[in-house]
């Protein structure tokens, strides 16, 4: 029952922020000055054909009083049609069927390395001495400030240009992954470890570590059955926003890499100011965040069923 | 903080200030000025970062690109952390339901991610500076709406304020004398901290064509421009995306030493 | 027979400073050795250094644990006598053990390090274990987290941790200090029943009074040295050593109102308090307060009255009500019901703008004081706005009034500068009790003022506070769970059970002919010295 009750929120919550979304991007395009039937199809002065127009004008019911254009945008939302893409000249939710997968599939590989990493660094962490804290902080720090699109650059320049093991740009093998996938993942690494130290520290140097040695425990002993549930924790539950983030990221990435995906439909369609293919990304990320949100959730309780770290 | 560090940045601070302002002062040359015969050359003595396609010494426009950088960033945050803090500091000290209210629309703000948000905005306005600074401004508020609301609300229920209740203190002075004073600590963190994020989103939005437009020797574009030629000539790219680098990192580093442990941004 | 534990002259320091130094006793099986001291004391580590924990250099002329030269244990040989051999029950039950796993797998644990049983065996040896503790209910406990748990069954549990491995030396480090006293009793208790078994137990603690019960022998520490050493019956009786005389001195318990605790009370010989006139008007009257927390009911009708110039105790257990109670006193939070009279005018519930004028007439100190004061704060700046009202905290109109009051809780004026973060857990009391008295009210309400305090310390507050009572003839509301602190204090007690108060009278009644059997329980697990 509780289960259940949970849900019906999480579902609540969704639609809710959804329906915000949606209503943002309503008032946004007619707040863009002249014609609503340009602005949705490639911005004020656009190249539309006259054809294109008139289709935008009756589909979006732009003749109708503006409640009822509302109430058609958000009918037309809930039947999943987002319309034609101005840019691609194709329904939108076909595109976006197609270029979902190869980002989706990048930012998990992404995360999946980014917290592999964070966990490797934060036990060598525990380890270090006076100065490999220092260096480890440092590098941390630095690693969590750099952006993708710098990154992704330093990375071609040395794997490829001057050691020419990996491809700088996409080519469908696992080796055109490899660059893709650290340039996203190593800037979370950093972030991610930074968290993770420091619970680890508070998890490691706290009374039931203690009574934990005091039983016989090694210390690689306590790590496993005490330290990492703790160090995880509020990586965990970061882990929404950092699917997020990545998606973001992924933008950036596609473009360095000249990478077919949803960052680079995204970037063509803000450039063409293609407004339906914008809601559907809108709409999709806001759905994304909500979903692992929730997935993240479900597994902070498992680890913490009575909420004991919050 | 201790004397070291603050010297250490305030002398960082000074420097990019001077840079922004008088570039002149550090590289006197002409940032605009070509000279094809010295095309990708690489870094030596004479170019110390090289030069570019066009022969333009890549130090000299990355020093006098720190401007046009610094500005979308800067400008960006004051918007950004403007917003954040009549936000966040109304949901902090609101009733109840309108604290729920400004946390329902700031998590929905939040759902969609910074850069997807600036683009997002961009698509609305067209790019350029301007569209750059709004952008870059509404998408990092909800972030950071967030966090000062969470700050004022520790404070607000701290046995610091309770304790001036018992004795006599009326809301006014509470505020006056002990909230405010002790909420500017650790929101300057904050806004050090956004500083550093903002000249990255600001960089990645010319990155990608929809900031500064060309010439101009923004970090970003320079960046872009580079990437084409990044066989070649590695330090076209290379050396902008340093100095944002250094301006981020710089900034993360002078936000935590003034007490911000930020979770997210 | 050979001594299970025999330390000569240990010494363990950190970074060049000795935290213990020329440490030595021994332990036989059947014997409690008690060594006790304040913080600082160096009895910490020195149980830790026993364990192979403390964590800084070791040296010693002989340290023997359970017929093992500790001296040449290498961290394996060490992890194997950890557990078995000798155990360590930590203070805080609720910060002993995970609470991201369930107690069982705690428990658990030291089947898995030592010894060789397949899951279910172990599975069935936790279940006899909690049961042998007295757990109800273990099947289901046992899946649970620490945190799902109530303090006493946390405790069993602990307790069941130490004993699976049916170790020859048990360690209570402070194992009764952050307990309320029923259930502190129950750990000495079944620490009594260890000994009988045969086992050695070594006790840490800073509570003179609490471990004369069970202990054989007694160290007294400071500093990191023994100062003085002998039997329970010795050390009570016959102190050698100035610092076990002042110890002992400190203890409330037994000694009559008004007589000083240190030997640095300024009044050498008890007063009375002058008799209260039956007919002033009360300072307090608290009548039918309630308060629920999300239909969770915390007080309940809770009702007293506290006549002018004396001193109400109020008395219970964590989780009774009693700072509920008081902060619904202070007007910060609003009752259910009820209401709270101070001086003859109403306080609460009412609204703030409109009382605003009576808070002068009443003022509060806490457990901890440091999270009341402002960090950006001075001493003398605090002391300042306190005497201002908050219009000023720099004002040099106010440096005269600041050192008498400096003076009045005995700080030095010379640390008007510092910022309170700088000074010990003492001092920072004084403080608070200074800027309290700032605007002379007549009302005191102290939530657990010297519950963090070392007993030293605790003597020399309480003392402070007793003279400023006779000087000033402020009333306190005393609030703790220390039954003998609030025996020495009071005039009048009120006991509070789940949010009522179950019994009150003078304290004479209450302690010499307590009739609800809560109080009664709570008496007996009082320990006595005198």
């Amino acid at each position: 029952m509780k289960l259940l009750a949970w849900l019906g929120r999480k579902v609540g919550g969704a639609l809710v922020v959804l329906w915000l979304v949606a209503t943002a991007i309503f008032i946004g395009v007619r707040l863009i000055p002249g014609d609503p039937a340009e602005a949705i199809m490639g911005g004020p002065g656009s190249q539309a054909s006259a054809e294109a127009l008139a289709n935008a004008r009756s589909e979006y019911g732009l003749d109708l009083p503006i409640v009822s254009q509302y109430f058609l945008f958000l009918a037309k939302l809930i039947r999943l049609d987002f319309g034609t893409s101005y840019s691609f000249k194709d329904p939108v939710l076909q595109i976006m069927g197609e270029v979902l997968p190869p980002t989706i599939n990048l930012a998990l590989m992404a995360l999946a390395v980014a917290w592999l990493l964070a966990l490797l660094l934060a036990l060598l962490a525990m380890r270090a001495n006076k100065f490999g804290q220092l260096l480890g902080n440092a590098v941390e720090i630095v690693a969590a400030a750099v952006p993708h699109f710098w990154l992704g650059a330093v990375l071609i320049m040395l794997f490829s240009s001057m050691l020419g093991w990996l491809p700088a740009v996409a080519n469908g093998t696992a080796a055109g992954l490899v660059l893709p996938v650290l340039t996203l993942a190593l800037p979370l690494a950093g972030f991610l470890t930074q968290l993770m130290r420091d619970s680890l520290n508070t998890a490691m140097g706290s009374q039931f570590a203690l009574a934990a040695r005091a039983r016989g425990e090694s210390r690689l002993t306590v790590f496993r059955r005490h330290g990492l549930r703790h160090a995880a924790l509020p990586a965990l539950g970061l882990t929404g926003w950092a699917f997020s983030s990545l998606l973001s990221g992924a933008v950036v990435v596609e473009a360095i890499f000249a990478r077919p995906g949803l960052g680079r439909s995204l970037l063509s369609a803000v450039l063409a100011r293609d407004i339906p293919m914008v809601t559907g990304i809108a709409l999709f990320s806001a759905l994304v965040y909500i979903v692992v949100m929730a997935l993240t959730e479900a597994i902070e309780r498992l680890i913490d069923p009575a909420g004991a770290e919050s | 903080m201790s004397r070291t560090a603050k010297i250490l940045s305030l002398l960082f601070i000074a420097f990019w200030v001077l840079t922004a302002f008088v570039p002149a002062l550090i590289a006197p040359a002409d940032p605009l000025a070509i000279n094809p015969s010295q095309a990708f050359q690489a870094p030596s003595g004479a170019h110390i970062f090289g030069t570019d396609e066009s022969g333009r010494d890549v130090f000299t426009r990355v020093i006098h690109g720190a401007g046009d950088s610094l500005y979308i960033g800067l400008a960006a945050t004051a918007l950004g952390m403007g917003l954040a803090l009549v936000l966040g500091t109304a949901a902090a000290l609101a009733p109840r339901w309108l604290d729920e209210v400004i946390l329902r629309v700031l998590e929905a703000l939040y759902s969609v991610p910074s850069l997807l948000m600036a683009l997002l905005i961009i698509a609305f306005t067209g790019p350029g500076v301007g569209p750059a600074i709004v952008a870059v401004g509404l998408s990092t508020a909800p972030g950071y709406a967030r966090l000062v609301r969470s700050q004022i609300r520790t404070l607000k229920n701290s046995e610091m304020l309770e304790a001036a209740t018992v004795l006599g203190r009326g809301t006014w002075r509470k505020v006056r004398n002990h909230l405010v004073p002790n909420a500017l600590q650790p929101l300057l963190a904050l806004v050090t901290l956004g500083i550093g994020q903002a000249v990255i989103w600001a960089a990645a939005l010319s990155f990608l064509g929809l900031g500064t437009p060309p010439p101009a020797p923004e970090w970003g574009a320079m960046l872009s421009a580079g990437r084409t030629y990044l066989h070649l000539a590695w330090w076209l790219s290379f050396f902008p995306g340093l100095a944002i680098v250094v301006v981020a990192a710089g900034a993360t580093l002078i936000g935590r030493a003034l007490g911000g442990k930020v979770k997210a941004i | 027979m050979n001594p299970l534990l025999a330390v000569e002259n240990l010494c363990v320091s950190f970074a060049g400073q000795h935290a213990v130094d020329a440490v030595s006793f021994e332990l036989n099986a059947g014997e409690c050795l008690a060594l006790v001291g304040e913080s600082g004391s160096g009895k910490s580590v020195t149980a830790r250094s026993l364990l192979g924990l403390s964590g800084g250099r070791v040296s010693a002329e002989k340290l023997v644990v359970c017929q093992e030269d500790a001296l040449t244990l290498t961290e394996p040989a060490w992890q194997k006598i950890r557990g078995s051999s000798v155990v360590m029950i930590l203070q805080d039950a609720l910060m002993a053990l995970d609470p991201l796993r369930p107690v069982g797998r705690e428990i658990e644990d030291v089947l898995k390090e030592h010894g060789t049983l397949n899951r279910a065996a172990r599975s069935t040896k936790v279940l006899e274990a909690l049961a042998s503790v007295d757990l109800p209910d273990p099947e289901r406990r046992m899946k649970q987290r620490s945190t799902q748990l109530s303090g006493g069954m946390r405790q069993r549990v602990l307790i069941a941790q130490a004993l699976i491995g049916d170790p020859q030396i048990v360690i209570a480090d402070e194992a009764t200090t952050a307990l309320d006293s029923r259930l502190a009793a129950l750990v000495l208790k079944q620490l009594a029943a260890l000994k009988d078994e045969g086992r050695a137990v070594l006790m840490i603690s800073h509570d003179l009074a609490q471990v004369a019960q069970l202990a054989d022998r007694i160290a007294v520490m400071r500093s990191g040295k023994i100062v003085e050493s002998g039997t329970t019956e010795q050390i009570l009786n016959h102190p050698q050593h100035e610092y076990t005389r002042t110890l002992l001195r400190a203890i409330p318990s037994g000694v009559p109102r008004f007589a000083p605790l240190s030997t640095k009370a300024i009044t050498s010989e008890p007063r009375q308090l002058p008799p209260t006139d039956p007919d002033a008007t009360p300072a307090l009257v608290v009548e039918n307060l309630s308060k629920s927390f999300s239909r969770h009911p915390a007080v309940i009708e809770a009702g007293f009255v506290l006549p002018r110039g004396s001193t109400l105790g109020l008395v219970g257990e964590s989780g009774s009500g009693k700072t509920t109670t008081a902060r619904m006193i202070l007007g910060l939070e609003r009752p259910d019901a009820g209401s709270v009279t101070l001086l003859g005018e109403r306080f609460a519930p009412h609204g703030e703008a409109a009382r605003r004028n009576l808070r002068e007439n009443i003022g509060a100190i806490y457990q901890n004081p440091l999270g009341s004061f402002d960090p950006r704060y001075s001493v003398g700046q605090i002391l300042t706005d306190a005497l201002s009202a908050g219009r000023s905290k720099r004002g040099s109109g106010y440096k005269d009034q600041v050192a008498r009051l400096l003076e009045q809780v005995e700080l030095d004026p010379d640390l008007s500068g510092r910022n309170p973060r700088e000074l010990s857990g003492g001092q920072r009391q004084r403080l608070a009790i200074a800027r309290a008295l700032a605007p002379e009210p007549q009302v005191l309400v102290l939530d657990e003022p010297v519950s963090a305090l070392d007993v030293s310390i605790q003597a020399t507050v309480l003392d402070l506070l007793d003279r400023l009572q006779q000087e000033t003839e402020t009333s306190y509301l005393f609030i703790s769970h220390d039954l003998s602190v609030i025996e020495h204090m009071s005039d009048l007690v009120a006991v509070m059970y789940q949010g009522r108060i179950v019994e009150q009278g003078s304290t004479a009644e209450v302690f010499g002919d307590p009739q609800h059997e809560y109080t009664r329980s709570l008496l007996t697990a009082m320990p006595r010295l005198r």
